[in-house]
Parts: structure tokens; sequence; C-alpha cells
């Protein structure tokens, strides 16, 4: 086998091979199918690798096993996307150096092994913090008629998803099997999952409070407001307890559209009947 | 009305494509596509007040992987339906309702397809035809998510307006009053949804936390936001930092040890 391809991807330039991994991350999920999910955006994302490998025709058999490898189950945050295929290009790098002692199934176990935990920190991060943090700002604007709102949103989410996407790229091609021994090492999974979770409930519970203000108008006897008793124990106690019970029937497996047409039937009876208004 | 039917299918397409090409930058959702419906069909304030009310009820509809269940196509209709026939913004959600349906329909029947097209990459694999798989990964599989966004969307929006307008001349007030109070029930179970996957046992403390700061001060969400991000970063501190700091007196080991390897 010839190594001519190896010497045409370390003269590569560097940032043309990030690039690649970066857009190969936020593609992820151009053809996100129940078999094997974001297999085929993979082989997108690693295939120009895969392609300076081996430019002989003779190592066809080769480059189609390479392929086939890269075709194997995958599934991740995009984000973090790009930091595994950077990490499996160096390591396609090392196979074609040393074929005979590099085994090429550690590349299918390391891309396995790290779907889980950069999954768990890349959802927990962009979908459970930087998304809820965004787009609360973004609401709570656009709410007092501000373009501001949704402008914010966009900039805030981008300016956390394109510098770790591309470094993430940079980082796991250069030293990604280092980084791997650090995050395991320093139980990085844990802490970041620690912090996104602080900062993504406290946000969460302060949306439960201040974003939809729902009271009941009903009073005893012209008095008697059941709203200013209700105040005096907890102010919006009503949020709080529409929220608890939501979420006992989430836990219970309702179904969404269920629940959804269950509580516009509910609005209009409750409103209706004055029980319950916005 | 085909003009703003495409157009509004277009923004639709965006969206989508978000999620598919651009690592999920949050543009598909309903704060950020309603705004872009309003900017082009000319209404910014409906636009924001849909895109903000709609954002509120289906914040906690996350779609992580492939279908889920989202209301990013709904409130795109229901956006453009309620600027177009001046309807209540409330209406909104109960267009996006049945469109939300619709979509998840339509997805499982992508869905099949895309299996067949990740069969067809196999294939062109194995008769070492790579660049056919590449294009059948970075464009047809796109194309076909925008093509299960854009038709009907552009449906919708282009026969919608009749249909809403019929509706609305026959519908009792105090049902659209209901409606603006089930939207804002639904927000409700948005935000339940976004707890189940967040909460346990020991970090439960942290929504309270969050809950009782913005019930007792009032204070708005960006404030809130910000306090948020503070208090992760103590706490993170309290808990990781504290330990490392008992282990400064291993520290200078370390060094002698760098110094060694330069020597070396």
């Amino acid at each position: 086998m010839s190594k001519k391809g190896l010497e045409v991807q370390r003269n590569y330039p560097l940032n043309k091979k990030v690039k690649e991994f970066f857009w190969g991350g936020w593609c992820m999920q151009t053809n996100w199918n129940y078999e094997r999910q974001m297999n085929t955006a993979f082989m997108w994302g690693i295939s120009k690798t895969l392609d300076r490998l081996y430019p002989d025709p003779a190592d066809i058999e080769k480059k189609k096993e390479r392929y086939r490898a890269a075709l194997e189950f995958f599934n991740i945050t995009p984000q973090c996307g790009a930091f595994v295929l950077g990490l499996t290009a160096a390591m396609e790098e090392e196979y074609v150096e040393n074929p005979d002692t590099f085994n090429p199934e550690m590349i299918t176990n390391v891309k396995t092994a790290l779907m889980g935990p950069l999954s768990g920190i890349g959802d927990s991060l962009f979908q459970g913090t930087v998304r809820i943090i965004a787009m609360s700002i973004g609401i709570s604007l656009a709410q007092q008629g501000s373009i501001l709102g949704p402008i914010l949103a966009m900039l805030i989410s981008f300016a956390v998803s394109f510098p770790i996407t591309w470094f993430g790229g940079k980082l796991g091609y250069l030293k990604g099997q280092e980084i791997i021994q650090q995050i395991s090492k320093t139980n990085l999974m844990d802490k970041v999952m620690y912090g996104c979770s602080v900062a993504g409930l406290i946000v969460v519970g302060g949306m439960c409070a201040g974003l939809v203000n729902i009271t009941t108008p009903i009073v005893y006897n012209e008095t008697l407001v059941v709203q200013d008793i209700l105040n005096s124990i907890m102010p919006q106690l009503l949020p709080l307890c529409l929220t608890g019970i939501m979420y006992y029937l989430v836990k219970k497996g309702a179904h969404p559209i269920v629940i959804v047409i269950a509580c516009f039937i509910l609005g209009i009876i409750l409103n209706y009947f004055g029980i319950l208004a916005v | 009305m085909f003009f703003k039917a495409l157009i509004v299918g277009l923004i639709a397409i965006f969206g989508r494509l978000d999620s598919r090409m651009l690592g999920r930058l949050n543009f598909e959702r309903p704060l950020i596509t309603c705004t872009l419906v309003g900017l082009f069909l000319g209404d910014l304030t409906t636009g924001l007040a849909v895109g903000a009310s709609m954002e509120m009820v289906s914040l906690g509809f996350m779609s992580i992987g492939a279908s889920g269940f989202d209301m990013n196509m709904g409130s795109i209709v229901g956006c453009a339906l309620v600027i177009m026939t001046g309807a209540d913004i409330n209406n909104a959600l109960a267009i996006a309702t049945p469109m939300t349906l619709l979509s998840t329909l339509i997805e499982t029947g992508a869905a099949v397809l895309r299996i067949s097209m990740t069969h067809m990459i196999d294939n062109c694999v194995e008769q070492g035809q790579f660049q056919k798989a590449k294009t059948i990964d970075i464009v047809w599989g796109p194309t076909l998510y925008a093509i299960c966004y854009f038709v009907p969307v552009f449906l919708a929006v282009y026969f919608g307006k009749d249909l809403i307008d019929a509706i609305n001349n026959v519908i009792p007030t105090f049902v659209v009053d209901g409606i603006s109070l089930g939207a804002n029930l639904v927000a409700f179970f948005g935000f339940a949804m976004l707890l189940s996957v967040m909460i346990n046992k020991k970090n439960a403390i942290y929504f309270f936390l969050g809950f009782a700061i913005a019930a007792y001060s009032g204070l708005s969400l960006t404030a809130i936001s910000i306090i948020a991000v503070i208090l992760a970063v103590l706490f993170y501190q309290f808990r990781y930092d504290g330990v490392s700091q008992l282990q400064v007196a291993g520290a200078p080991v370390d060094e002698l040890d760098e110094l060694d390897d330069d020597l070396d």
C-alpha cells in the first residue's frame, strides 16, 4: 500500500482541514435516519480526509473499508461532532502510517465511546442551557416589542456554538486522544453537566414564575378575593401548582398532542366559568 | 397571495435547515422564524408578539434527534395566518397545533425515505461511487427536509386565509378568550417537559431557587438569566474548586516534574 496519500494529507493546510470538520459537525443531521442515525453525515464529514489518504486507485478496497467504517451507527450533538471528526481524521492518518500495528477497530471504538459523553455534555449545554437562556432573554425583550429580542437570542446561540465547533474540530485533530484522557481523568462530563443544570434550572424556575401570569378571578360574597389569599401564601402559587400537575402528567407519559388539545378544551371551559384567567 | 405563501415557505426552509446544516443555532425556533415572517409580511410588531408567545408555549418541546415533537413548522404558519387575517395573536397556537400533527405525520413518511437513502449510500460505497454517496447525503438529504417543510407551509398559507376568515366569523368571543387561556396552560406543559429532562432529586432545589427569586423579586428574565449564570459559576466553584484548593500542597511536585521534563 502506498503512503503517497499520507503526505498529501499532512501537507494539506490545517485551517482547511478544520473547516471540513466544522462543516461536518454543523451538517451532522442532513440525513438523520432511524437505522444508523447520523452515519451518512459523519461519512460526509470525514470523506475528504479519506479521499486524500487513499488517492491511489489500487487502494480502492481499503478506501471502501474506511468509508464503510465511517457509515456505522453514529449520533452526537452536532457542535461536538467536529471534535470527533478531527480525532477520527488523526487516527485515520495513524492507520495509514502504521497499517500493521494500528488496529483500525480502535477508530470505531473511540468514536462509539465518545457518543454518549459528548452528547451528554453537548445537549445539556446547547439544548438545556444556552437555548433556554437565549430564548428567555429573547422572549422577554420581544414581549416589549423590541426586535433586539430575537437578534440577541441569535447572537447568544451563535457566539457559543461557533467557537466550540471550530476549536472542537481543531483540538480533536491536534490532540484528541490527550483530551479524551483529560475528560475521563478530571470528570469533566459531570462538571459541565452540573454547571449547566444549575444555570438551566434556575432560568426555568424563573420562567415558571415570571413568564406566564395565570390568576383566578373567583370572588366569594363580593369580598373574598381568592387570588389575594393565594398571593398572601406565596406569589405565583398557581403557576407553580400548574407546573407540578403538568410535570406529573409528563412523568406519566402523556402524549403531547393529547395534552395540547386538552389544554385548549380546559382553557375554554375554565375561562367560561371564570375559574382561571390570564 | 402566491407571493406571500412563497416567502413564508422559504422562511420555513431556512428554519428547517438550521438544525440540518447549521448545527442547530436555534434559528429554527418560533421566536426567530415568526419575527422573520413578520418582517417579510410587513407586520413586525405582530411577528414579534406571536414569536414570543409561541416560543414561550413551545420552549419545552425539544427536537433532539429526528422527529420528536416541535412546533417550529406550526408556528410559522400560525404567525403568517394571524398577520394575514388580522386574527388575535393567541390563535397562532390554535393553528399551529393541527400543523404540528401534520408535520409529525410527514416526518414519519420522510424517515422511511431517509432509511432507503442510507442504503443507497451503502451501495454507492460498495461500488466505489464515493462522490455520489456524498451527494446523496449533502444534497438529497437537506432537499428532502426542505420539501417536507415547504410544501405543507406553502399550501397552508395559500389556502388557509379563507378558512381562518370563515372560522373567525362564526367563533364566539368566549372561545377566543378560552383559547388564549389554553395557550398559556400549554406553556406550563412546555416547562414541565423541559424539567423532566433536566431535573433529578439532587438538583431540584435550583429550580425552586429560580422560582423563588423571580416570584418574590419580579425581576425580568434577562436579569434572572444573568443571576443564573453567576450562581452556576459560584456553585461550581464551591463544589469542584474547593477540592483542588486542598490539594495545593501537591502542586509544587507537579512543577518539579515539569522542570525535569524540560531539562530532559
